[in-house]
């Protein structure tokens, strides 16, 4: 261990490392792409992608034309759910908008919509919803439930529809209760998207800027053709690998650091949890990106190929890594496949820990994949280098 | 013409020379579309929830049955002396459900029992849709225990067109469908055109007898047939893997198809004459053609769920009006009334982006 340590600030490895942090310095497209993109990305990831249903364009049909209508059409489209996009003559017309995407849900209101309600017979709504995007179609299926429900239990309670409540007196006598159904959500009260957003794309821009800058870093000596320079230096290969990795590393913690400040300030994302433990899950990312990197740029005869062949990588990793979206909504032969992703890992730590306050008791499993996941790649990339430099 | 098909010729050899190019056009963008829209799937099935039944009697067993008998929901065990926050904190679970005590005796005597639903909100959009589900699970359990209780005065019907079984496969294929086209053909072709102004072959081109234009013309038609190669392709897999087929009249289809193909090559070749180098091409391309279509087109969400302040930039956004295209021809079946205007803004955008590509080419023309 003194040896080691030794070694690591002996006069050799310091000039090297002082080389590669000037050579960096020198560079000034890596010195953009360690600033802009995360931010960029991070902004735009956490205020484009949002998953919140509101304001769906809504056409009507309304057969009926009496004031329990229209009054009916007030509740609908007065919430932010629903806005009104138009009125339609008929049901075919409304069909017709739907199909050319002139409207998402139409809503049908039956001829004898009053007559039935001031009967205190139960009538029926009819709405139809484009169902091509499965999820705000399920959201916007409860949206009309819950309106048209709670303006049911409004009719019921003000009395003015009197056979539909001596209908309900009489039906109390031998009924059961209810069960209601209260929801509290926890973490993150406010239901807002991007919390989920920006701290999966956190994890996916730390391995990714971090695989692309080492990958360029790393075979810009070959391209260049001063490796074989480096390797008449009497600095040992692991000194070298050493000395390469380091200011990447320091680098590119500076900008996690930039990127939880984004998250903190911009997206005001909570720190319930440690900071260390976010931080600690952060470095073993970059980590594992340097290593990834490595591993690419040994793999082809330039920068340019290391960033073709890292297409064939990322996108897998980031579609099986939950960043974006929940596991649970995968297929189910599909999630095993997230185990062996360090972004799958961190964005689950990042998660539990800002979010609900976990600790290291909760957290050590994920904490476990990324280490073994990291320490892998650290001596897959080790070797390789070891080998192109032999 | 002749000197434009030797240049397309001349395009498709440099291809298919590099196994990477070759496969970075063909192959990647079928693993994507396979990969990407399996995994990019928001309903949730299987949710873990844990169950604290205080009153552990049969009707609260019955209650507890109608959720385990859901597929959304998986109940898994907990230990009642762990507080029940705690399956949450662990990620054990995504909802707790909570039974009071009495449950049953409330519920015989009529009242009104409450029930608590603790759910992880620290993702959003599943939280909603738990929520919901939960909720018409619990409006099932009311019907059935009190079949003879009076229905509601007003009810919903609700069917779901185009996608009655809300399969968000059917939704995201098309969509990366789209992301792959528009990412790995301009892709392609910048890298192309950014190595003949790096390696300075350029030279050559404007000593020889072809125009600029012819070059340009060359180059976008070579491109064109990379991606409508690679369409074919994906389109075997939506027709195929992904169940989907042509619901109406597939010509606004065809049409848009070759105009986009025509716009992502432009678009690539734009990028690699005003880029005169490879690495700094394939950074701008990444960003026009994967980040902006994957984030403002409405691939994942619907645009208007953007704010206000970002919206605006999707109307640049050429995959926007193509992803309607095809969304429109494999699901919805609006044909040209609904989509006239998508072909004619598609067409438009790839000539500006010839345009600017010939007039860079010119430009490049001027340095060298």
């Amino acid at each position: 261990m003194k040896k080691l340590f030794q070694k690591l600030f002996d006069q050799r490895m310091r000039a090297l490392v002082l080389k590669e942090f000037r050579q960096i310095r020198h560079d000034r497209r890596l010195a953009i792409s360690l600033i802009l993109p995360p931010i960029l990305q991070l902004m735009l990831f956490g205020f484009a992608l949002s998953a919140t249903v509101t304001n769906v364009r809504l056409g009507i049909v309304d057969d009926s034309k009496t004031p329990e209508s229209r009054e009916l059409i007030a509740v609908l489209t007065e919430s932010k759910s629903f806005t009104l996009a138009g009125y339609y003559a008929s049901v075919n017309d409304l069909g017709d908008a739907v199909a050319q995407g002139k409207i998402v849900a139409g809503a049908v209101i039956p001829y004898d919509y009053a007559r039935d309600l001031n009967r205190g017979r139960p009538t029926t709504v009819q709405f139809l919803l484009n169902a091509i995007d499965a999820n705000r179609a399920t959201i916007s299926r409860g949206y009309a439930e819950g309106v048209i429900q709670s303006y049911a239990a409004g009719l019921r309670s003000q009395g003015i529809h009197a056979t539909v409540q001596t209908v309900s007196a009489a039906g109390d006598l031998g009924r059961r209760g209810q069960v209601q159904l209260t929801s509290a959500f926890l973490y993150n009260p406010g239901l807002v998207d991007s919390w989920f957003i920006a701290t999966g794309v956190f994890g996916l821009l730390l391995l990714l800027n971090s695989s692309l800058i080492s990958a360029a870093a790393m075979s810009r000596e070959r391209e260049a053709g001063t490796i074989e320079q480096l390797l008449m230096s009497p600095a040992t290969t692991s000194e070298i690998i050493i000395a390469k990795i380091v200011p990447l590393f320091v680098l590119l913690n500076m900008m996690m650091f930039l990127a939880l400040g984004v998250l903190k300030v911009v997206f005001h994302i909570p720190f319930h949890g440690s900071l260390p433990l976010v931080v600690a899950g952060g470095a073993l990312c970059i980590l594992s990106g340097i290593s990834l990197g490595t591993v690419l740029a040994t793999f082809s005869k330039s920068a340019l190929q290391a960033q073709l062949t890292g297409f064939f990588i990322n996108p897998p990793l980031n579609s099986l890594s939950g960043a974006l979206n929940p596991i649970e909504a995968m297929p189910h032969w599909l999630q095993p496949f997230t185990v062996p992703n360090p972004i799958h890992h961190f964005a689950t730590v990042v998660r539990a820990s800002m979010l609900k306050g976990s600790g290291i008791t909760t957290l050590w499993p994920n904490f476990l994949g990324l280490l073994l996941f990291t320490l892998a790649l650290v001596t897959l990339s080790v070797w390789r280098f070891r080998k192109q430099l032999s | 013409m002749r000197r434009v098909l030797a240049q397309v010729h001349k395009e498709l050899i440099q291809i298919t020379r590099d196994w990477r190019t070759l496969a970075l056009a063909l192959v990647l963008p079928l693993v994507l579309l396979l990969l990407l829209s399996t995994a990019i799937s928001l309903t949730v099935n299987d949710l873990p929830m844990v169950v604290q039944d205080f009153d552990d009697s049969p009707a609260s067993h019955d209650f507890i049955d109608a959720f385990r008998n859901s597929l959304t929901f998986n109940v898994v065990s907990w230990p009642t002396s762990k507080q029940a926050d705690q399956a949450l904190v662990s990620n054990k679970a995504r909802a707790v459900l909570i039974i009071p005590e009495h449950f049953s005796r409330d519920l015989a005597r009529g009242a009104a029992t409450q029930v608590q639903l603790l759910v992880d909100a620290s993702d959003a959009n599943t939280a909603k849709l738990t929520s919901g589900y939960a909720g018409r699970i619990t409006q099932a359990y009311n019907t059935n225990i009190n079949p003879s209780a009076n229905t509601p005065p007003v009810q919903t019907a609700i069917r779901l067109w185009f996608n009655p079984g809300l399969s968000s496969k059917k939704f995201y294929g098309p969509g990366v469908f789209v992301l792959g086209l528009s990412m790995f053909p301009p892709l392609l072709a910048a890298l192309a055109m950014a190595k003949e102004g790096e390696q300075k072959t350029i030279l050559q081109v404007y000593v020889s007898s072809i125009s600029a234009f012819e070059f340009m013309l060359g180059k976008v038609m070579a491109f064109m047939a990379v991606a409508l190669a690679e369409c074919v392709l994906m389109l075997i897999l939506l027709f195929t893997y992904f169940g989907l087929t042509f619901v109406a009249d597939p010509s606004p289809f065809l049409v848009s198809t070759v105009l986009y193909a025509f716009c992502v090559a432009s678009f690539g070749v734009m990028v690699g004459s005003r880029i005169p180098s490879q690495a700094g091409a394939l950074q701008a391309v990444a960003f026009g053609g994967f980040l902006l279509v994957f984030l403002l087109s409405g691939l994942l969400f619907p645009i208007e769920n953007i704010p206000a302040g970002l919206r605006w930039l999707s109307n640049f956004v050429w995959g926007r009006y193509y992803i309607e295209i095809v969304r429109d021809a494999l699901l919805q079946g609006g044909g040209w009334p609904a989509l006239w205007l998508n072909v004619v803004i598609i067409g438009a955008i790839g000539s500006v982006f010839f345009i600017i590509g010939w007039r860079g080419m010119r430009r490049m023309q001027l340095k060298v």
